[in-house]
């Protein structure tokens, strides 16, 4: 199908989504006819044609000209809206999928462009959020904000946040997210590097996409897009598959983006569209004891491994807290700290296989959550906020210790 | 009788003088070898030492694990180790060599036997250090598995496994030089059995509610307790 140059183009997996794909094109054609009636735009669906047509997707994703909204009669886009199907004989990783997307969107010269989870609660006005500050605004990577449980997101709050934000000086807080927009001049960028073959691109390739544009020195910025949709199937549920997609992935691009950050301080203001943070305070199912107890045997079983990895005056820090009885317990901001940039510069001195040390990271990360549970029980949304900002902050401060980690010449304990 | 006695010592003297003018060039012959085997084996050594260091094989060892077992065992880094092993082959064989040439009888012969027998040896060393790196890397697999699964007694799992590889690697290794070969199989097989029979009752009695979580995860369609509960992502 020739459909010529864009303005806006979306692209969306069908991967695992058969019940729920069409709901998330119908939110996106309804987006294009609300908010961008004279655009010219195209929706490419990355999906594996088989199984697509199995579940009768295929059917679903032709052109639609001149769509109505039924609830919205009056509103009708003056464009067709194009679908583009790019099939697979196997349902492609992520990085593959966005490459898909990146090659469209480099064809189409398409200005604004956004990718989307194929989610049941997809709304329209989160697409258009994505895409206007890329259209309208001349942003080269916008990321998503979302409303969120206090006790979710910990990843993010805790770590991925906060470290992102000290070593690349971009204080985005949602890196890891299935939801994004960027600029054509991005996507011709990143279509461009040589890295679509490595393992952390394929399966986690947003996180590098912004920090190419920090690089680059692109502009980024934030937008609010309300409760987070949640995709067909949660990716990394378990917690060692998601510690291996972004903390395993961001220590990647840690080691693929040493000139920016090893031997230069920088810093970029990331503007936020809408509400900078909102959150809700259920109360939570996680179990802080079964947290403390893995991390409690976790540090005792692997301590062979951990005294290969983290610096010998951690390990003895850590091997005192763990003694302390539950109540007691706290993992300290400092140590917690030290202990994330003592993992990264073991991933950079490959001083273990690094899927083995991505793996012995999460005790860690359970102690901290056990640690963050308690404390923050009571806590109000600014308390924590203000918590977060500290942690930040200690990030900020201890980034020379990474950096002389990081630069040390690896000498292994046996 | 001087005369004889004298003529008997002139004769062991010639005889002598005659040895050791045969013997002294093949023994000059020798050194010469083992001096220009020591030259060849220290070029070979140079040349494999800048070879690994462009393939950076001492980051690939590092990554499998390989590195760690050469430090328990105090060993050099992987370049350094298979670069020192280049010299001292070649060296010992330039020096087998050199022995030869001084036509020792009986040595020869023992000589052509170690030929022989030193590929099975180069055999069995690798064998082993395979099987170090294997054991290393499995069983580090299994502890972090079991540690992340929350399993009680992750590290004798983990010892366990590279217990049974190491076991593995070694009667390869026997086999391979010829040292007992019945009697060491016979060992492996009954030991093997035996700690696979015992970790099949062990499991099988001790870890019923295990087998049938672990068999319900992988053939049934119904989520366990442990997937069920909430993840702080």
């Amino acid at each position: 199908m020739n459909v010529g140059e864009v303005d806006l183009l979306v692209g969306v997996s069908s991967r695992d989504a058969a019940d729920t794909i069409a709901h998330a094109l119908s939110a996106i054609e309804q987006s294009f006819q609300q908010y961008f009636v004279r655009q010219r735009v195209v929706i490419v669906i990355v999906g594996s044609g088989d199984k697509d047509k199995k579940n009768g997707l295929l059917e679903a994703t032709s052109s639609t000209p001149f769509t109505r909204n039924p609830r919205q009669p009056g509103i009708t886009s003056l464009r067709t809206i194009h679908r583009v199907t790019a099939d697979f004989s196997t349902p492609p990783p992520p990085g593959v999928a966005l490459h898909t997307v990146l090659a469209a969107a480099d064809l189409l010269r398409a200005r604004a462009c956004a990718v989307l989870p194929p989610a049941a609660n997809l709304n329209p006005s989160a697409v258009a959020s994505l895409l206007k500050p890329a259209y309208h605004e001349n942003f080269d990577f916008v990321a998503p904000l979302y409303k969120r449980h206090k006790f979710q997101g910990l990843l993010a709050r805790n770590l991925l946040y906060p470290m992102s934000r000290a070593v690349f000086g971009c204080a985005i807080r949602e890196l890891y997210s299935d939801e994004w927009g960027f600029s054509g001049r991005l996507a011709s960028l990143c279509l461009n590097q040589d890295v679509w073959q490595e393992q952390a691109i394929r399966a986690r390739p947003e996180a590098w996409m912004a920090i190419s544009a920090i690089a680059s020195d692109l502009r980024c910025c934030q937008t609010y897009l309300g409760e987070k949709s949640q995709p067909p199937t949660v990716a990394g549920s378990d917690i060692v598959d998601a510690l291996r997609q972004t903390v395993g992935n961001l220590f990647w691009c840690l080691e693929g983006n040493q000139s920016l950050w090893l031997d230069s301080q920088r810093s970029q203001q990331v503007p936020t569209f809408g509400p900078e943070h909102e959150l809700t305070s259920e109360t939570t199912e996680l179990d802080p004891h079964r947290m403390f107890e893995m991390f409690r045997s976790g540090v005792t079983e692997l301590e062979p491994i951990l005294s290969v990895i983290l610096d010998p005056d951690t390990l003895i820090e850590i091997k005192n807290v763990v003694a302390l009885p539950e109540g007691q317990f706290r993992f300290r901001p400092d140590l917690w700290v030290r202990t994330v940039y003592d993992f990264a510069s073991s991933y950079h001195h490959a001083v273990i296989n690094r899927d083995h040390l991505v793996q012995a990271f999460a005790p860690f990360y359970r102690g901290m959550t056990n640690s963050f549970l308690i404390e923050h029980s009571d806590s109000s949304p600014a308390e924590m906020e203000a918590a977060s900002e500290m942690l930040c902050a200690e990030f900020e401060l201890q980034k020379p210790y990474l950096r002389e980690r990081w630069k040390a010449n690896v000498e292994v304990k046996s | 009788m001087r005369e004889t006695i004298l003529q008997a010592l002139e004769q062991v003297y010639s005889n002598l003088v005659h040895m050791v003018a045969e013997f002294l060039p093949r023994f000059l012959v020798m050194l010469i070898i083992i001096a220009i085997g020591l030259l060849v084996a220290f070029i070979f050594k140079q040349m494999l030492r800048a070879l690994l260091g462009l393939t950076k094989i001492d980051r690939v060892s590092e990554e499998a694990g390989a590195s760690r077992f050469l430090r328990m065992a105090h060993l050099p880094a992987m370049s350094e180790l298979l670069s020192r092993s280049i010299f001292w082959v070649t060296w010992l064989c330039f020096v087998l060599v050199g022995l030869s040439v001084l036509g020792v009888a009986g040595l020869q012969e023992q000589i052509s036997r170690l030929f022989r027998f030193l590929p099975e040896i180069f055999v069995a060393i690798v064998i082993l250090f395979l099987g170090a790196v294997i054991a290393n890397f499995l069983s580090r697999t299994a502890l972090l598995a079991a540690v992340n699964a929350g399993v009680r007694s992750a590290r004798i799992l983990s010892w366990s496994i590279r217990f049974v590889i190491w076991i593995l690697a070694i009667t390869m290794a026997l086999e391979e030089l010829g040292v007992a070969r019945q009697t060491v199989v016979a060992a492996f097989s009954i030991v093997f059995g035996a700690a696979m029979l015992g970790l099949a009752i062990a499991f099988g009695l001790g870890g019923q509610d295990l087998a049938r979580r672990s068999l319900e995860r992988h053939l049934g369609d119904t989520k366990t307790e442990n997937d069920k509960e909430p993840q702080p992502l």
